[in-house]
């Protein structure tokens, strides 16, 4: 179905309600699994992801090769598991997850490509080397998609990893940015877009981008449509903005169940605990 | 899907002796007819026709999602099929009287099955087996691929995409059976407005769309199959064993069952009573208990007794040969004699037992 | 302008001709009593390269519909595990099923489908209660099935859809034929498992009901259950137990009935199995 971008000169609404600067609606969980490490659901819009990590652990027999094999370059990254933990990532999406039922294999490129973007992602910033010798396993399933999967896939990490307490440098947090008019178009005046949807993202140049907590460095960022050089920094400046905004609602979400944990006595309150028990 | 337990030979033999005690005492503290206790909901992804998702007391989680597809009914004799059989039916001469017979032929293909199990590949053989046991068990009551008939020339191509969000920490079968079951008993397939054998219209009103297992009305009855998993250590029988229980298992049988619910208006009104479990489907599951390390009994240790004399030749044939000693592990060898097999059966098809508690316990899930 | 140089068809298209073929029906009944099973052929060490090997064929059926079906299995090892692989206390089973491509009506592919895989994890089932792992251990063996002619060649086997009942039947050949092979390779078991398939068939008049050993499906009108197991004879033990169906709630029709049908169809193919070895031993003592 093609996106009709005429009306957003006129409103400067998009297809679905929002201004240009409009996140959709995020709403997540953390720990929602007793037998897991971590876990986590997330969802952005309609897009629904879950994410289960295990570990760090003692890698299973047979799965440094799959490592390397599905989740791309593990075993390079991962420092030859001798001093450092490898980080093998595996995205399953689930055939119902589209609306028309499409199947995708393990070892379906796209998805591979995930994998590795997230794995390079989280190897730059887990402070792996604390645990030489162990594998820490991130298996992620989409739900349902709606457009920013791997935006959804990089937040439900994120939250899974803090519940299973692996020290971080900071929150990864990730967000799409678009612009409102296509290549084609070659609209210098088109406006950039935040959050974009399945629709948007079939017809409007867009980027994922990843931000490392507050600051503005980079942790990963992935483009893979044909846009004009000018309106790039326009689009990563909002895409950077977007992060901050998630990760002000990841951290909301992180401590509303740290005061939670300490409210039911899950966990002993303690003075090193930044926690305020406000809410 | 052999999954290996970090259990040591002594406490293998631990556990398979207080297994097999009457009544047997269960690391958890169970019954032997004892389910672990299930939170399930369904309805959860509002992008297909139905979805369920089941969570196990000991963590393990599952979601099942179920879409449909129209599709073309291929005729077996290819694209020139229908010309075909008229062209025998003047030939021979045959009016079209067989038309009623083959109206509701239903194909099994029409049901596709993946299961997603994290960690392992999906044409694994392990779940490829697994796949394949629900997929037979659903079937094998013929119900299901003659409620995905539409007419002569449609029918609905029906997806069960099974995903394990957790790691496999017991052997998932109970768990994706009883997912599975949900997921279907809350698929809904749009209301069909058209008539006959011409191409189908649909109603878009998805609230007037009739659940593929309808609840009420006089088409209520039958349900999807339920697969129990039953192990039996020594002489007990254990429902639901946990990995730990499953790897000093002598041997291990998926049942799947079917309800058949008696026609109303039989002098009893109360619908529970009416319900007949019948057996659709049977396999044995290899159990994992065939790939524990064996202990070996200190007569034989030589570390212990010093005495190294004895030929090496002699001593592996001994070993191997001698007696199964009280507390040396040692793993199952052979078969199931089918006394046991037997037990096991009767003890899933009993009246009131564990399988009229499962489904009474679904039953009591709210479809949405 | 015609092209001449070239023969043309015809324009419009044709369809071949259709003739009735009567005794359709009455080559197709089951002709054995319903407690005999067909005659069986089994040579082991057909293959000199494997460790062991063993041919099994079914004795085709009288007529042009139906065949006979042929298996051969080889058997490699026990030899050492490759040094990736994990230390194990046993010896490392692996099956392998697959229909040859010409085997089935269709056209099978070389890659193994899925019903293939299943197959070779109810034969792995089979095997491993009946082999005494742990006198190999830190080794593998191979078993592989090729199934050369399937049972159910013809087009009325596709027409009529029977195909998913057959596949009880090639499992009991695959317990057969790889344990004869088994035997063959010189590897420990307790007893020589073979299997056994029995059915609850409807025949066309009156939709009587009768239980049969060793089923065609085509030879019947519907089959409602069917069951096989892998069983050990002298022990008395089964080690996989395969059942599909659905059994009349009431009446002398129930699943003990069958299994046991199927037991006593494995005894069956037991005694061939035997004989077959052991006129190999005589063979190599003359």
């Amino acid at each position: 179905m093609p996106l009709d971008t005429s009306t957003y000169s006129l409103a400067l609404l998009r297809i679905d309600g929002r201004r240009w600067n409009d996140l959709r609606r995020l709403h997540a969980q953390i720990h929602t699994q007793e037998a897991a490490d971590g876990s986590s659901y997330l969802e952005m819009g309609h897009t629904k992801v879950m994410c289960v990590v295990t570990g760090p652990a003692e890698p299973q027999a047979g799965q440094q090769k799959r490592g390397t094999a599905g989740g791309g370059g593990a075993g390079a990254l991962g420092g030859g598991q001798k001093d450092a933990a490898s980080i093998v990532v595996n995205v399953v999406v689930a055939g119902f997850s589209s609306v028309d039922r499409k199947r995708r294999g393990r070892n379906d490129r796209r998805i591979q490509e995930m994998e590795i973007t997230i794995q390079k992602a989280l190897a730059a910033n887990l402070h792996t080397h604390l645990f030489p010798h162990s594998t820490i396993t991130v298996s992620l399933h989409v739900l349902s998609q709606d457009g920013s999967l791997l935006a959804a896939l990089i937040n439900a990490t994120t939250l899974a990893l803090i519940d299973a307490g692996i020290p971080m440098t900071d929150y990864i947090t990730a967000c799409t940015a678009g612009s409102t008019s296509s290549y084609a178009a070659g609209d210098d005046s088109a406006d950039p877009l935040l959050d974009l949807n399945t629709q948007e993202e079939q017809e409007l140049p867009f980027l994922t981008v990843a931000t490392l907590g507050d600051s503005d460095k980079v942790a990963a960022l992935v483009c893979e449509s044909r846009v004009q050089v000018s309106r790039l920094e326009g689009m990563l400046v909002v895409g950077v903005d977007g992060c901050r905004q998630v990760r002000r609602l990841l951290d909301g979400i992180v401590r509303a169940k740290g005061s939670k944990m300490i409210k039911e006595g899950v966990v002993q309150r303690s003075d090193l605990m930044a926690v305020s028990l406000e809410e | 899907m052999a999954q290996q337990t970090l259990l040591s030979p002594a406490e293998l033999a631990y556990l398979h002796s207080s297994l097999s005690l009457s009544p047997p005492i269960r690391p958890d503290g169970r019954t032997s007819k004892q389910f672990r206790p299930l939170t399930a909901e369904t309805g959860i992804l509002p992008g297909t026709n139905g979805s369920a998702r089941v969570c196990l007391a000991d963590g393990t989680e599952a979601i099942v999602g179920v879409k449909a597809e129209i599709e073309k009914t291929a005729d077996p004799l290819g694209d020139d099929g229908e010309r075909y059989r008229e062209y025998v039916k003047s030939a021979s001469g045959v009016g079209g009287g067989d038309a009623d017979e083959d109206r509701r032929e239903a194909r099994g293909e029409w049901l596709e099955m993946t299961v997603e199990i994290p960690g392992l590949r999906d044409d694994d053989a392990g779940t490829v087996f697994l796949a394949e046991l629900l997929r037979e068990a659903l079937l094998a009551d013929g119900e299901l691929a003659r409620k995905l008939w539409i007419n002569r020339r449609f029918h609905w191509r029906l997806y069960l995409d099974i995903l394990l969000i957790s790691p496999p920490l017991s052997y998932p079968l109970p768990l994706l059976s009883l997912t599975t079951h949900l997921a279907l008993l809350a698929t809904r397939l749009p209301r069909l407005k058209s008539e006959g054998d011409e191409d189908p219209m649909f109603d878009d009103d998805w609230e007037a769309a009739p659940f593929l297992y309808p609840r009420q009305g006089a088409a209520a009855g039958s349900r999807p199959s339920i697969t129990l998993l039953v192990v039996a250590v020594g002489d007990s029988i254990l429902f639901d064993p946990s990995k730990e229980e499953l790897a000093v298992a002598d041997s291990a049988l998926a049942v799947s069952l079917c309800e058949v619910r008696r026609e109303r208006g039989q002098g009893s009104m109360e619908v529970d009573s009416g319900r007949e479990l019948r057996l659709v489907a049977m396999r044995t599951i290899d159990p994992p208990s065939r790939l524990t390390p064996p202990g070996v009994p200190s007569t034989a240790n030589l570390a212990a007794s010093g005495t190294a004399d004895v030929p090496l030749q002699q001593k592996q044939q001994q070993t191997a040969d001698e007696a199964p000693q009280e507390g040396v592990w040692k793993a199952p060898l052979g078969g199931t004699p089918f006394a046991v097999l037997d037990s096991i059966i009767q003890a899933v098809l009993e009246k009131g037992g564990v399988a009229d508690e499962v489904l009474d316990g679904l039953e009591g899930v709210d479809l949405t | 302008m015609a092209d001449r140089r070239r023969i043309n068809g015809p324009g419009g298209s044709t369809l071949p001709p259709v003739y009735d073929d009567t005794e359709l029906d009455a080559v197709s009944l089951r002709q054995r009593a319903p407690d005999a099973i067909r005659p069986l052929y089994l040579k082991t060490g057909v293959t000199p390269s494997a460790s062991g090997s063993a041919y099994l064929e079914i004795e085709p059926r009288e007529g042009k519909h139906g065949s006979g079906m042929k298996l051969a299995c080889t058997v490699h090892g026990p030899r050492s595990l490759p040094r990736s692989a994990p230390f194990s206390p046993y010896m490392v089973l692996s099956t392998h099923v697959k229909f040859a491509p010409f085997a089935t009506k269709q056209r099978r592919g070389y890659l193994r489908d899925s019903s293939e895989k299943d197959l070779g994890t109810l034969l792995e089932t089979a095997l491993r209660g009946a082999m005494i792992a742990d006198r190999w251990p830190k080794s593998g063996v191979d078993v592989v099935v090729t199934i050369i002619e399937g049972e159910s060649t013809r087009q009325d086997a596709v027409e009529r859809r029977v195909e998913e009942w057959d596949a009880m039947n090639v499992l009991g050949g695959c317990i057969t034929v790889a344990s004869a092979a088994i035997a063959d390779a010189g590897i420990d078991c307790v007893d020589t498992v073979s299997g056994g398939v029995a059915a609850l068939v409807a025949d066309k008049d009156g939709g009587e009901l009768s239980m049969v050993l060793d089923p065609v499906a085509l030879e019947h009108e519907s089959v409602l259950a069917a069951c096989c197991v892998a069983y050990l004879p002298n022990r008395d033990e089964v080690t996989n137990l395969w059942f599909r169906g659905q059994l009349p709630s009431t009446g002398t029709h129930n699943y003990q009935t069958l299994v046991s049908k199927a037991v006593q169809a494995s005894k069956g193919v037991h005694g061939l199995i035997s004989a077959s070895l052991s006129e190999v031993i005589e063979n190599s003592q003359a």
